[in-house]
């Protein structure tokens, strides 16, 4: 074979990616050329902010349709248009709250906002991925711009920690990922998913323990991404050592992302065997909500509360992913949406109202909050309706599209659960909100310096929770046009 | 012959590996890292992937694992202190966890041969056209996306490591 | 022209937006016109809306404005979409005029209060929620509608919230607009399970299709549900006890629960579903009996009370009662007819009321009153007309719309409803110029205190009043018998049996054409009676009443004390439920069984959080381990499990 063949490619289906990774040398090159006088480095935000905005305006099929370029590995659909959207708003909400947050920590540097932008590429080519090699490259990407951005905080040990933590662990349950692919690939010689799907059907299914087993160890290694029990032991502490920034932003991206792959495997490659994986993922949905909202419960730490209740979170869409409807599909897809307004908002006010170094972060420094900041207040009880599934809120629709998924697919007893959950999930999100109106203060809140730019991402988070509380009609149109084409 | 050569060399690989996790000596350690990577290298040229060889030998061996042992000697590391086992009740378990998993990828692994993907690429057809150009030939044409995505991953690892390491930023 | 309908909405909402947020801040002038402004523009908007529907032939008077889907849950499908039509027109005109002419007078009349900025952003989300309410064409946004009036009642209401009386009222009202409002929603549910479907549009074309037969019991079912909502928001029996006690508010609330919203709402409903109703005859009967004994039982109370706005709720009882009547007997036009009219003349009494209120710094009891002719002459002046209109003497408002009912009743229905009618016609009359006599002639009863306040209201009150007094004795032309304007125009919606038909039957029938013309000075004769018994008693011999009220003692008490409903409900409904709620419900239930479980559960799920927080040992084998646990778990799952 002398000939090379040309292959068929689209330029124009990865722009996006180009222009974030383009986005993201300016903002380094600029970092370094700019003069350390510039100091305050606002620049640069609004760098990577108009490189997001670029990517979202490209973020879309070239002829409008449903698109395979490089040789069919890379799917330009509406699902994955749908997650790059979902990515790209966490993106942008992050860098919003971040820009007063990393300049009161002193780690305002260049590779920040660098290290968010590659981040984000890795997680659209998990979206987008067509094959499992690049979904594995995408994770990669994504994985390790996020450890280097937990331990940003260099100079703080618990920082260092967490990031370690979630690198050990990370590359620990990348192995099994790994490990899993290369026995599907031995298996049934493909890598691309519509190729594995072909390949098991022309068997009638799957009975190759082999493949089995390469389909479980893929199931561990995204599940880690996603943090379901049993492999979600690092959330907490890494959540809680991370910059406050980068733990909302890592408890919206990777996860939409994780799940984006998880969907995107399981029903378009092992759709035929959903016999076979659906009873794993119900077992796990189970583990993970009870799990994440049992010990949210005893938490007295805010970040630590969040982190469980992000592991609480992927427990229901879980749900959604074990039903393996279009319902669920795209139930997931709005709940993503919803999760990741209320989640970054929450965590937008936490940053306002934490100090240098982690200052106030506990669940009783909220007291009185609701008298003092009473507009901070009322945003935060928002989020935490919405987390709780309180209509007219986001999470109450999302969580409604869900439980109704698992009906529809017959999974009465785990929406049950779904329901019982929720129910307790209320008790610790309720309790902040009884805090913050109910109790004395115990502390100043006097001075607090709220950025232009976190008042921005907190309203946008309040209008989109709201927004999708009470007209989720169209949104939820758009996610079902982006179910169709994953099957 | 092969089959056999193939066991020896595995057999090499484990035993290092297993070695590596034990030894208290960091720079024995890193010895015994070396002594994987060459065997894993091994492995692959009897699975004729000389090129991945090739590239093993020179990262991982060369490379990489020179800078290992500098850093070891240059940050003059004594034998490790014996850590206080804060898990005690773990190891039991651990142990049988351990030989648990194991088991059961045995027990799947040897229910059936893996086959890849054959169709195009026999043996013959590869040792016709040659290993190099085979790899770069599907590198730059089916695989070019991830091939390309691969230059950010060493982007971001590469600023990681500037980002920890360097004292003032 | 009819695209601009959003904005009717619009303006209300945003006043009720900029007042409640930054209501604090600005200027009391600022508030005060800019929910006046609201309400203004929303009127103009009304009005072009009202001309280019005009402008279309009459059979394609019907537009739909979509705004967004709303929910969508499997076959359940609702969007927010707003119906303009005759109807909903007639509706908004009077809702957004009257409204604007409350607003003006309550800038003037709350100028003092300190709730200034809360008030007006109630008003604006009272009319705002009475538009949508009109406006909206499915059943499932007019019950958010409706919902939202009975907030904003309940708010104004209570808007004095420091007086546990004006608390208890709005208290009262809530509750017992919830009862009405159970049935309502019962019956929206029956109306989806049967016709698949919550579209004005859709249900009543299905009805017209002809697939119900006459008299259905699900149909009757659908009605009296609906109907039992009705009752409550538009104060009939038995569900009317808490509109005498919703004068608690500040009077210009009264005036605009009174006239412009909540209480034609439950009017309107049935007007909106006539074709519903008629095909449900004994729904229809129970309508108009209702209606009428309403009419005559409230008449009767307000004949002894002594509180001016007392007097004016056991009057709007009344009125709406009459708008009843002619619903049951199938003459919606009449029945709206009244409500325009009623709207025009009840805002104008309420408003005199509450300027006579002002000019005594407070004072509401009539027996205080007398003599006030002429230092408040305006208000005396709008407050006879207002009086006139209301007792039925051509050619004011009042007279062409309740003769129109009771022609209908007597020719629809049957002589009872008329002589029932007619004799509440009596009571009417002679209880309004008693009110008339007692506070603005004879002699002056009003107390030094008072007396030196005593002062005829500013400008921006006396306006309104003026402009609706006009309103009260030019809007009964709009209805005037022969060239029926307002009967053409709602034709397409309440359909062709309007009462021009009714009056060719007439004239074609047994009765003969001279009928509306006897019944015309029937009723005028019948107001001339009242007027002249109130003469007699109030001005001509004053001691008079009180000898009647001693020979009759027992029915004197018995009227006084409202036939001691209110206790009768409390002894039947009230205080067993509290009761219950307390000593079984509350005592045992709710502490002992429902506390105590969730508390035992939240208990228990805390404990069960602290015990498995210690798994969490922050080692990281530790937590490797976990996910080869995990591992072995799903690959034994996925290899074995089947």
């Amino acid at each position: 074979m002398t000939n090379v063949s040309i292959m068929t490619f689209n330029i124009l289906s990865i722009l996006p990616i180009l222009i974030l990774s383009g986005f993201g040398m300016i903002v380094l090159l600029v970092d370094v050329l700019s003069s350390r006088r510039l100091g305050e480095k606002n620049l640069l935000a609004y760098i990577s902010l108009i490189g997001i905005i670029l990517a979202a305006i490209f973020a879309r099929s070239p002829a409008g349709t449903t698109l395979f370029s490089f040789n069919e590995s890379f799917a330009i659909d509406n699902y994955s248009l749908f997650f790059n959207f979902i990515f790209l708003l966490s993106t942008g909400l992050t860098i919003l709250i971040s820009h007063s947050y990393i300049k009161r920590e002193e780690i305002n540097h260049g590779e920040y906002y660098a290290l968010i932008l590659f981040s984000t590429i890795g997680m659209m080519l998990m979206a987008a991925g067509a094959d499992l090699l690049n979904i594995f490259i995408g994770l990669e990407v994504m994985s390790i711009s996020i450890y280097i951005l937990t331990g940003f905080k260099r100079s703080k040990l618990i920082s260092n920690e967490a990031s370690l933590k979630y690198f050990l662990l990370g590359a620990f349950a990348t192995g099994f990922l790994l490990y899993g692919i290369s026995l599907v690939y031995g298996s049934t010689g493909a890598i691309n998913l519509k190729q594995i799907a072909s390949f098991i059907a022309s068997k009638g299914g799957i009975s190759d323990p082999v493949l089995l087993m390469g389909m479980g160890l893929i199931i561990i290694g995204l599940g880690f991404k996603v943090a379901s029990v049993p492999f979600h032991a690092w959330v907490p502490d890494v959540y809680e050592g991370a910059p406050t920034a980068i733990t909302a932003f890592m408890s919206v991206g990777p996860k939409a992302a994780g799940f984006a792959a998880f969907l995107r495997i399981l029903i378009t490659a092992f759709g035929s065997a959903h016999d076979e994986w659906q009873k794993i993922i119900y077992i796990l949905a189970i583990l993970t909500m009870t799990t994440g909202n049992v010990i949210a419960i005893a938490q007295t730490n805010i970040k630590r509360m969040l982190a469980y209740s992000s592991i609480a979170h992927a427990g229901y869409l879980l749900i959604a992913l074990v039903s393996a409807n279009d319902m669920g599909v795209s139930g997931t897809l709005f709940y993503m949406l919803a999760y990741t307004f209320m989640n970054i908002g929450a965590f937008a006010i936490v940053i306002v109202l934490s100090r240098k170094g982690d200052e106030f972060i506990q669940i009783n420094d909220y007291a009185g909050l609701g008298f003092k900041h009473p507009l901070l207040a009322l945003a935060m009880t928002l989020f935490m309706f919405s987390m709780a599934g309180v209509p007219p809120t986001a999470g109450f629709v999302g969580k409604f599209y869900i439980f109704s998924a698992a009906i529809k697919s017959g999974y009465i007893g785990l929406a049950v659960i779904g329901v019982i959950n929720s129910v307790i999930s209320v008790y610790y999100y309720l309790r902040i909100t009884v805090i913050m109106y109910m109790k004395e203060p115990t502390r100043e809140f006097a001075p607090l310096t709220i950025s232009p730019l976190i008042v921005a991402a907190i309203a946008i988070s309040v209008i989109g929770t709201l927004h999708l509380g009470i007209f989720p009609s169209k949104v939820m149109e758009i996610a079902q046009q982006a179910t169709l084409m994953l099957k | 012959m092969l089959a056999y050569l193939f066991y020896i060399v595995a057999a090499i690989t484990v035993t290092t590996a297993v070695y590596l996790i034990f030894e208290k000596n960091p720079v024995f350690g890193a010895l015994y890292l070396i002594q994987t990577m060459v065997s894993l290298a091994v492995l692959y040229i009897l699975l004729e992937a000389q090129f991945v060889a090739a590239v093993q030998i020179i990262v991982y061996a060369g490379a990489i694992m020179v800078l290992f042992l500098f850093v070891i000697m240059l940050l003059n590391l004594d034998i490790g202190e014996e850590t206080k086992n804060a898990l005690p009740y773990q190891r039991i378990p651990a142990i049988l966890m351990g030989i648990a998993l194991f088991t059961i990828i045995c027990i799947v692994i040897r229910s059936k041969l893996l086959q890849g993907k054959q169709d195009q690429y026999t043996t013959a057809f590869v040792q016709g056209v040659g290993n190099t150009k085979l790899i770069g030939n599907l590198l730059f044409t089916e695989y070019l996306l991830p091939f390309e995505i691969t230059s950010i991953l060493l982007f971001v690892a590469a600023i990681g490591a500037i980002m920890l390491a360097k004292r003032k930023l | 022209m009819l695209n601009l309908v959003a904005l009717i909405l619009l303006f209300p909402l945003i006043g009720t937006v900029i007042n409640g947020l930054a209501g604090k801040r600005l200027r009391k002038e600022t508030v005060g016109y800019l929910a006046c402004g609201a309400i203004g523009l929303s009127f103009l908007v009304s009005f072009m809306v009202f001309i280019g529907l005009l402008q279309l032939p009459p059979d394609e008077r019907l537009f739909e404005k979509h705004l967004f889907r709303w929910i969508e849950s499997g076959s359940f499908i609702s969007a927010a979409a707003l119906q303009v039509d005759p109807l909903s027109v007639v509706m908004i005109l009077v809702i957004t005029g009257v409204g604007f002419l409350i607003h003006l007078y309550s800038i003037g009349y709350m100028h003092h209060d300190k709730g200034y900025h809360r008030y007006f952003c109630y008003l604006n989300l009272f009319v705002f929620s009475m538009l949508l309410l009109v406006l909206s064409n499915n059943f499932l946004l007019m019950f958010i509608g409706w919902e939202a009036v009975g907030l904003c009642s309940y708010l104004l209401i209570g808007f004095w919230f420091e007086k546990k009386s004006a608390s208890d009222a709005a208290k009262k009202a809530f509750v017992v607009n919830r009862v009405g409002d159970f049935g309502f929603a019962l019956g929206i549910m029956l109306i989806f399970l049967t016709f698949h479907s919550i579209d004005f549009t859709e249900v009543f074309s299905a009805v017209s299709h002809g697939n119900f037969e006459k008299g259905s019991f699900t149909v009757t079912m659908i009605t009296l549900l609906l109907f039992i909502g009705a009752t409550g928001k538009s104060a009939q029996i038995p569900l009317y006890t808490w509109l005498p006690d919703a004068m608690e508010g500040p009077t210009p609330v009264s005036a605009l629960i009174h006239a412009a919203t909540m209480v034609t709402a439950g009017v309107y409903m049935i007007a909106r579903c006539n074709a519903l109703y008629l095909l449900s005859p004994f729904t229809m009967t129970v309508v108009a009996s209702i209606g009428v004994i309403t009419a005559l039982f409230a008449a009767s109370v307000g004949l002894v009370q002594n509180d001016i706005k007392r007097v004016l709720a056991y009057s709007t009882i009344s009125q709406l009662g009459y708008m009843f009547l002619a619903c049951g007997v199938g003459a919606f036009t009449a029945g709206v007819f009244h409500l325009m009219t009623h709207a025009f003349f009840k805002a104008l009494l309420f408003l005199a009321s509450g300027s006579v209120i002002h000019a005594l710094s407070g004072e509401q009891d009539i027996r205080k009153m007398g003599g006030l002719k002429p230092h408040i002459p305006v208000t005396y002046k709008t407050f006879l007309i207002g009086t006139v209109a209301i007792a039925g003497i051509p050619p004011f408002a009042g007279f062409f719309s309740k003769d129109e009912i009771l022609l209908e009743a007597l020719v629809r229905g049957n002589f009872i409803y008329w002589s029932l009618g007619a004799f509440a016609a009596l009571l009417t009359a002679f209880y309004m110029f008693r009110l008339l006599f007692m506070t603005f002639h004879g002699e002056c009863r009003v107390d030094h205190h008072a007396m030196e306040h005593l002062h005829e209201s500013p400008k921006n009150m006396t306006l309104p009043l003026v402009a609706l007094a006009g309103l009260s004795f030019v809007g009964g032309f709009f209805g005037i018998p022969g060239a029926n304007a307002l009967e053409h125009f709602l034709a397409p919606v309440l359909g062709g049996h309007g009462h021009t038909e009714v009056r060719g039957a007439v004239s074609a029938g047994h009765h003969g054409a001279w009928l509306p013309y006897l019944m015309m000075v029937i009723s005028t004769a019948i107001a001339l009676v009242g007027i002249f018994l109130a003469y007699q008693m109030y001005i001509k011999k004053p001691g008079l009443s009180k000898k009647l009220a001693e020979r009759f003692r027992l029915i004197h008490k018995l009227l006084l004390n409202k036939y001691y409903v209110d206790e009768i409900y409390d002894a039947i409904f009230i205080n067993p439920t509290k009761k219950i709620s307390t000593q079984v419900l509350w005592k045992v239930i709710d502490v002992r069984m429902i506390d105590g479980s969730v508390n035992g559960i939240a208990w228990l799920v805390g404990r069960i959080g602290s015990v498995l927080r210690h798994l969490q040992t922050g080692y990281i084998r530790n937590y490797a381990f976990y996910i080869v646990v995990g591992c072995i778990l799903i690959i034994v799952l996925a290899v074995f499990g089947r």
